[in-house]
C-alpha cells in the first residue's frame, strides 16, 4: 500500500509538472523585407511637332502676299505679329523649352538615383 | 560516527561535482553567449560600415546630380542671352530689317522657327541624328540650342 502511495505521488508530480516541462513554445516573429514596388514609368515620348510658316507683311508686300494666298486656295487672312512681339514669342518659346529640358533632366535624375540597384532601398 | 562523517564527505563530494558541473554548464553557456554577441557585434559593424560606405554613395551622386543641374541652368542663361543678343545685337532692329530685306528675314525667321521646334522635340526626349551628335562646325550647328542638340560642338572662344 506504501508503495503504491509514493507511486501514485510521484505520478501526481510527474502528472502536474508535465505541461511545464517542455515549456511553452515560442512564437518565433521573423521579418522578410519585401523591396518597394518600383513605378516604372515609361519615360514621356517625344514631341513630334508640326511646322509652321512665317510670312514676313510688310505695308509693302502686303498685296502681294494675300495675293499669293488666295491663288493657293487660302483663305487670305493673316494672324499678325509685331517685330517685339516676335522676339517675346522667341523668348517664351526657349523658356518653355528650357522648363521642358529642365523637368526631363530633374525626371531622369530622380529615376538613376532611386531606381538603380544600389541606391534602392 | 563513522558513518555519519562518511556520509558528510560522501555529500560534500557529490555536491563538489554537481556545483563542479554546474560551473562548467554555466561556462558553456556564457561562451555561447558571448560567440553569438561577437557575432552580432560584427554584423552590427559590417552593416554600419556598408551603410556608411551607401551615405557616401548617395551623398556623392546627389552632388553630382545639383552639379549637373546647375551647369544645365547656366547653359539656359546662356541660351537665352545668346538669342537676345541675335535680336539686339550692333542695335539690330528686326523689324526694319524686315522691311527692307523681306524675303531674306522671312528665311530666316523660318530656318530659325524650324531650329527652335526641333530643339523642344530634343527637350522632351527626341533621339538626336547623327548629323546632330557629329555636329562640330558654328556652320553644322543648331544655333537655337547647341548645348542641347550637338553635344559635340565647342563654342569658339
Amino acid at each position: 500500500m506504501y508503495h503504491i502511495n509514493k507511486i501514485f505521488a510521484v505520478a501526481l508530480i510527474v502528472f502536474l509538472t508535465g505541461c511545464s516541462i517542455g515549456g511553452e513554445k515560442k512564437i518565433k516573429i521573423f521579418q522578410v523585407e519585401e523591396p518597394r514596388k518600383q513605378l516604372d514609368y515609361p519615360m514621356p515620348t517625344a514631341l513630334q511637332l508640326e511646322e509652321v510658316k512665317w510670312i514676313i507683311i510688310t505695308s509693302e508686300n502686303a498685296q502681294e502676299v494675300f495675293a499669293k494666298l488666295e491663288a493657293a486656295g487660302i483663305d487670305p487672312v493673316l494672324f499678325g505679329l509685331t517685330d517685339k512681339d516676335f522676339q517675346i514669342l522667341a523668348k517664351n518659346f526657349a523658356q518653355i523649352r528650357q522648363k521642358l529640358q529642365e523637368t526631363n533632366n530633374l525626371l531622369e535624375e530622380y529615376k538613376k538615383y532611386y531606381e538603380t540597384d544600389e541606391n534602392s532601398n | 560516527m563513522f558513518g555519519q562523517i562518511r556520509m558528510v564527505i560522501t555529500l560534500i563530494m557529490i555536491m563538489g561535482i554537481a556545483g563542479a558541473g554546474m560551473y562548467v554548464f554555466k561556462l558553456r553557456a556564457d561562451n555561447a553567449i558571448l560567440k553569438t554577441n561577437q557575432i552580432k557585434l560584427e554584423q552590427s559593424v559590417e552593416s554600419q560600415t556598408k551603410l556608411l560606405k551607401q551615405q557616401k554613395k548617395d551623398f556623392d551622386a546627389i552632388l553630382e546630380s545639383n552639379k549637373k543641374l546647375n551647369e544645365l541652368i547656366q547653359t539656359f542663361k546662356k541660351d537665352l542671352d545668346d538669342l537676345d543678343k541675335r535680336f539686339t545685337k550692333k542695335n539690330r532692329d528686326v523689324g526694319k530689317l524686315a522691311i527692307d530685306r523681306t524675303k531674306a528675314v522671312e528665311r530666316i525667321i523660318n530656318k530659325g522657327a524650324e531650329n527652335a521646334q526641333r530643339c523642344i522635340e530634343l527637350a522632351s526626349g527626341a533621339e538626336h541624328t547623327e548629323k546632330e551628335l557629329t555636329a562640330t562646325k558654328k556652320s553644322e550647328i543648331n544655333p537655337e540650342c547647341p548645348s542641347l542638340a550637338n553635344p559635340s560642338y565647342v563654342p569658339y572662344q
